[in-house]
């Protein structure tokens, strides 16, 4: 594309965002597992959804980083990418680590991140700085929103159940592509010249929020009626009030938000 | 092979053509995928519109993602409440063309607020009256690709796929994707976009950006370019992704798997080489009907 | 749990070669990107990773229901390859008439003054200010070639990881995320755009080869380790 990508300056570093969006995105699913195995019930699913919004405001502001640099295949293809990554890597760690499942899921999906980042830069010869970095940052993400989806869904970290609930039945078909979307859209949809950090971030919380939507809708069967619509509620919320300071910021950006009207001045 | 297995494929076709159709109107009216780089590229050169600049990844993604969860929210209602297929089927396809609005929605401000500079307004009228459509046809298109999956894997149906219904559907999601951003697309950016240059020309790198803006009265609306492109763009989409989904399943249906897999492999094989021999014939039909461009100085004879 | 045998290093290898096949099979499929959706360059006018991606797993769903049926690997990996191939040369099909008809330009390459294939010329066809446009019989062939090495490829990773876990819901998803590391891998290396085997990108292959390699080996000798329930 001929489209200057990204222009706004950060105020909010990567690095800052990393650390918040691992610790969030761990906390949040072993808060869940704990709270849920003590109580013997599927209520605190939602405390998982809330991390892996954590970790895709980190996804998207790595998305950000790297597609400042042009890397000549468009925006798509790198949240895949970090899809892909995750996936494997994650069901691994939990296949193996037990209790310490998801912590030894992230780390070998930041570590393989880094590695293909190695790969494209030494191999392929892309020659983009931060490649390694964003692509480390991108694995992390990739990792924490499928198993932090998985548990809302199956409300244990325990990989039985996982396997049953969420992979035969298929579910995680919606978790792998909606956590790609939340990911890619909200620097997709925000690219442009006068593209603004704190919008995209904003988006990001409303677009994480629907991958937590779809996430409470598939735990219905599983957990119950109770756990599900309350995770669907809470992201229902969060939703509606992101949106909101989303479309404030659009009308703050924008050069004109008209109910209707002609092209501007100069413009026919 | 019997009437019931053959039944079944006549109707996966003809749901594979509908979808079609309707999944390429769809990036029509929101403007998605490739040609929207035109679009893009306007308001930076001076052309302001009233498109609707729709952003959201590219087809492949974006209908995996609706097919996804439709098939998702579909076998949520069915495994745990016990609903009828049908209904199931359209309260999922009802979910996946919500979720499409919020995207195109927040896809449309966020693309014209990033090209402040150029005087690109986000016009509220735009969004509220075409956004209803493009979820309409997204609501279509989710509908069929979730019935072929559920025909595919429903266990009281003879196909039986082994993969769950939410992969299946992930998976056609992402085909029709790539076949509407192939195939559909080139006609609303080639040839619509672009109307107010001759027919029977590439866009010409020198005129990138200058995309039609004015209507025959008023301005442009992407709903126009949905009514141009339902003649060809549309229908050609729907015919390709009826023809994968169909011939695809033909080799199977007719040839036992079981027992007559080679049969089957070696139908697909002559079928390629047929596509392959229709395409040389396509070309030197269009080469001899055109002719070479007579603006041509080289010394290449034609 | 884990269990480590000789069987191991088979599927290993059969992962790292099916990701060879779609790494390599990326670059045969001919890609115009944004411009030849506007008729300005030849190819389709799609993204990389999209179309590979969307044939190679229609080739995945071929290799899924013969797999259910029988064992044979050969029959399975080329089950995939005709899958993909029938839903590539739909599309490039259709592409064309859009183009022919739709668009009224002839398919035509702008990298080669004479088609490799038919040895018709090519320069007097092109638009002025265009690269080409449409889908010449070399880019149909090579886009051929290109849809039977991804379903291959994919069908391959697929055959292996249903060995290991005969779980074919979990084997169809790993299928997918390895097969989508490996085309976005090789779309770094084109770049985004590339004609066909005719194209001077095509010169690149053994970087993706490389590259491809490592990445799959990697995730092979992962996946081989899950397994897939009781």
């Amino acid at each position: 594309m001929s489209v200057a990508a990204g222009g706004g300056a950060s105020k909010i570093e990567l690095k800052q965002l990393t650390i918040y969006g691992i610790a969030g995105g761990i906390l949040g699913i072993y808060l869940t597992s704990i709270l849920n195995g003590a109580l013997d019930t599927g209520y605190f699913a939602f405390l998982a959804g809330l991390g892996v919004i954590a970790a895709i405001l980190m996804g998207s502001e790595a998305v950000r980083t790297v597609c400042a640099y042009g890397i000549g295949t468009g925006v798509p293809s790198i949240g895949l990418m970090a899809m892909g990554m995750g996936l494997v890597v994650a069901l691994f760690g939990l296949s193996i680590g037990g209790i310490a499942g998801p912590i030894i899921g992230v780390v070998l999906a930041m570590a393989f991140g880094y590695l293909i980042g190695l790969i494209a830069n030494k191999v392929i010869k892309m020659n983009i700085p931060v490649m390694e970095q964003t692509l480390m940052t991108l694995g992390g993400a990739g990792a924490i929103t499928l198993t932090g989806l998985s548990v809302v869904i199956a409300g244990t970290i325990d990989y039985q159940l996982i396997l049953e609930t969420v992979i035969n039945t298929g579910y995680i078909a919606v978790i792998f592509i909606a956590g790609t979307l939340a990911i890619l859209h909200p620097f997709n949809a925000n690219l442009g010249p006068d593209e603004t950090q704190d919008r995209t971030l904003v988006h990001t919380i409303s677009t994480g929020a629907l991958a937590m939507f779809v996430a409470g809708l598939a735990s219905l069967p599983v957990l119950g009626n109770g756990a599900g619509i309350l995770t669907m509620l809470i992201a229902a919320i969060i939703w509606i009030w992101s949106f909101m300071w989303y479309f404030k910021l659009v009308k703050r950006d924008a050069s004109g938000v008209l109910g209707t009207g002609l092209l501007p001045p100069g413009g026919m | 092979m019997d009437m019931v297995s053959m039944g079944l494929l006549a109707a996966m076709g003809a749901l594979a053509t509908v979808a079609g159709a309707s999944e390429d109107l769809e990036s029509d009216v929101g403007s998605q995928s490739n040609p929207n780089s035109q679009v893009q590229l306007a308001a930076q050169v001076g052309n302001p519109h009233r498109i609707y600049n729709k952003a959201v990844s590219g087809e492949p993604p974006s209908n995996a993602l609706y097919a996804a969860l439709a098939a998702v929210t579909a076998s949520v209602l069915m495994s745990g409440y016990g609903m009828n297929a049908f209904f199931a089927i359209a309260i999922g396809a009802v979910v996946a063309s919500l979720f499409n609005g919020i995207y195109s929605v927040t896809a449309y401000m966020g693309r014209n607020t990033s090209q402040a500079r150029f005087n690109q307004y986000v016009y509220l009228d735009v969004l509220r009256t075409h956004t209803t459509t493009i979820m309409a046809h997204a609501y279509i298109t989710v509908f069929c690709v979730v019935s072929i999956s559920y025909i595919m894997t429903a266990d009281w149906l003879p196909i039986q796929h082994p993969f769950p219904m939410p992969l299946v559907a992930f998976i056609w999601g992402l085909a029709i994707g790539a076949i509407g951003s192939s195939t559909g697309d080139v006609h609303y950016g080639a040839e619509r976009e672009f109307q107010n240059y001759p027919f029977g020309s590439g866009l010409n790198a020198a005129n990138s950006g200058d995309i039609v803006r004015k209507a025959e009265a008023g301005l442009r609306s992407s709903i126009d370019n949905a009514w141009f492109c339902a003649k060809f763009g549309g229908p050609a989409t729907g015919m390709a992704f009826g023809l994968t989904v169909f011939l695809d399943n033909w080799r199977t249906t007719i040839f036992d798997p079981a027992t007559q897999g080679w049969f089957a492999i070696l139908t697909g094989v002559v079928i390629v080489i047929l596509f392959n021999i229709y395409n040389r014939i396509l070309e030197v039909r269009a080469r001899k009907r055109y002719g070479p461009y007579p603006e041509y100085a080289g010394e290449i004879e034609a | 749990m884990i269990a480590f045998d000789a069987n191991m290093v088979v599927y290993i290898l059969e992962i790292v070669i099916g990701g060879l096949f779609v790494g390599v099979g990326v670059h045969f499929v001919p890609v115009g990107g944004a411009p030849a959706a506007m008729a300005q360059a030849t190819g389709v006018g799609t993204g990389t990773v999209q179309l590979a991606a969307g044939s190679g797993l229609t080739g995945l769903l071929s290799a899924g229901l013969m797999m259910s049926v029988t064992d044979n690997m050969l029959m399975i990996v080329i089950s995939g390859a005709v899958g993909a191939m029938i839903m590539m040369d739909a599309t490039m099909i259709v592409g064309n008439w859009v183009y022919i008809y739709g668009v009224g330009v002839p398919p035509v390459s702008a990298k080669t003054d004479y088609d490799p294939i038919t040895k018709d010329p090519q320069p007097p066809y092109i638009s002025p200010g265009t690269v080409g446009h449409g889908i010449p019989t070399v880019s149909y062939v090579s886009g051929t070639i290109g849809g039977l090495l991804g379903g291959a490829g994919g069908s391959l990773i697929y055959y292996s990881l249903m060995n290991i876990n005969e779980n074919p819901g979990l084997s169809g998803f790993f299928a997918i995320g390895i097969f989508v590391v490996n085309a976005v891998l090789a779309s770094y290396n084109i770049q985004g755009t590339i004609e066909g085997f005719h194209d001077p990108k095509f010169k690149r292959v053994p970087k993706a080869v490389q590259a491809c390699a490592a990445a799959s080996l990697i995730i092979g000798i992962i996946a081989v380790l899950i397994t897939g329930g009781v």
